[in-house]
């Protein structure tokens, strides 16, 4: 009996994994469109799976003299993934929320500042998915 | 707020267990999406997830390397750490370190134009990377655009780039969250030693600055890696990093907001505000011994 529950809660913990990946892995590959030549990947993949109200966030560093696209994706289609840049005292520093829920964005940094970035689904379009946030930079 | 990470096997299987026990109307629909970190903030609104768990953007190499180029300082392959350590190194924990300490270096000789360097280079985390089964990421086809493109410093760095950031996703997607968070500290310390280890970059205000301004960086680090299971755990990095957090906690930095321009029709926003850090000569020696001491204990 042991052995049937554990391998039905590994079988249901793989499924989940598995379906993280089908879910993201065609949106990273549209997303990286907007990464265009232009810009350097910063080498990271950034995902969640969120659903309903959930807010997805991390914290990075951008550096003075320094241009940032970052490019927002979720669903099949451009437009379905909110975000917002937030300094570290919460003064809001762009959203797309604003800007017909732009897939990418160009922030152009003239001083070094640390922010947060919070993504979430457009709840009108979507109920629940994976979002994909990429960066790239150029000088 | 305290964010929670459901992205590992063991929080699968508690969220797993935690839905069995639910069932019921509260139980999530079957197409639902849950591995994701759930937590509210107190006030019912919006919960907040974290991005793959513990995932922080930990800064690309590349951008140090161009600091470093942009400060004027001296090209020195004899601060890269040795392709022929590739073959000592069969920890795990280590050749994932390894393989982001490369990434660093590669972005180094790249931007100082030295292309059979970078080649040599990659090689070798074609090599390391098979090791750590990344193979969809440093794959031969990349050797070869590599090769064409090696009077190209852009198009290198964004193959790289490219790669690197395939191999995250991959990492992530297969949950080998420890092997991701080494490769991110390996390229950070290794880019923070090639910034380091030049003394002339004590002279240079802009570099002391991007120096300094690693805190946060240090600190993401230091969670990444402490999130992780104990036995997958590299203590001594850990302890190492930890180290370092000390003495840049010293480092004052200075903050004001400034409202930011945004061009609609070029999709751009200008961020404005006001920023510095101030780093003394004691923190920047402290700083470079530290650093010095990790490095040598990752590549021993």
């Amino acid at each position: 009996m042991r052995r049937y529950i554990l391998s039905t809660i590994l079988l249901a913990a793989t499924s989940v994994t598995l379906k993280a990946q089908g879910l993201c892995a065609p949106i990273a590959d549209r997303c990286e469109q907007h990464i265009t030549a232009q810009y350097i990947p910063d080498g990271q993949f950034y995902r969640a799976l969120l659903q309903g109200e959930e807010v997805a966030e991390f914290g990075m560093t951008l550096f003075g003299g320094t241009t940032y696209r970052l490019a927002a994706c979720s669903g099949d289609s451009d437009g379905l993934l909110l975000f917002a840049v937030y300094d570290r005292d919460r003064n809001l520093l762009f959203t797309n929320k604003e800007h017909s829920a732009a897939p990418y964005w160009d922030l152009v940094i003239a001083n070094t500042l640390e922010v947060t970035v919070e993504a979430y689904l457009d709840p009108a379009r979507s109920g629940s998915g994976c979002a994909v946030l990429l960066v790239g930079f150029k000088k | 707020m305290v964010p929670l990470s459901f992205s590992r096997p063991a929080l699968l299987v508690g969220l797993v267990l935690s839905l069995a026990a639910c069932g019921g109307s509260d139980a999530p629909p079957q197409d639902a999406v849950v591995d994701s970190t759930q937590v509210t903030d107190g006030t019912g609104d919006a919960r907040i997830v974290q991005l793959g768990g513990r995932n922080f953007s930990i800064p690309s190499p590349v951008q140090a390397a161009y600091a470093i180029r942009g400060a004027g300082l001296k090209y020195n392959s004899a601060l890269l750490a040795g392709l022929d350590k590739a073959g000592a190194i069969t920890d795990r924990s280590r050749r994932s370190l390894f393989l982001g300490m490369l990434g660093a270096d590669m972005a180094y000789v790249t931007v100082h134009g030295d292309g059979q360097k970078a080649l040599a280079t990659l090689q070798t985390i074609e090599r390391i990377g098979s090791e750590l089964e990344l193979s969809n990421a440093f794959d031969r086809a990349l050797l070869e655009r590599f090769k064409t493109n090696l009077g190209s410093e852009d198009s290198l760095l964004r193959f790289s780039g490219v790669a690197f950031r395939a191999a995250d996703q991959y990492l992530k997607d297969n949950d080998r969250m420890d092997v991701s968070a080494y490769v991110l500290a390996g390229g950070w310390v290794e880019s923070l030693h090639l910034t380091v280890s030049d003394p002339a970059a004590a002279d240079n205000a802009a570099l002391m600055a991007r120096i300094g301004e690693q805190r946060r960086s240090l600190d993401d680090l230091v969670a990444l890696i402490g999130s992780l299971p104990d036995e997958e755990q590299d203590l001594r990095l850990l302890e190492g990093l930890k180290g370092l957090q000390v003495t840049f906690s010293g480092i004052t930095s200075t903050y004001a907001y400034e409202a930011p321009v945004t061009e609609v029709a070029q999709r751009t926003t200008f961020i404005n505000s006001k920023s510095g850090v101030v780093i003394t000569p004691e923190q920047y020696a402290t700083i470079a011994a530290q650093v010095a001491e990790l490095r040598s204990m990752i590549l021993a």
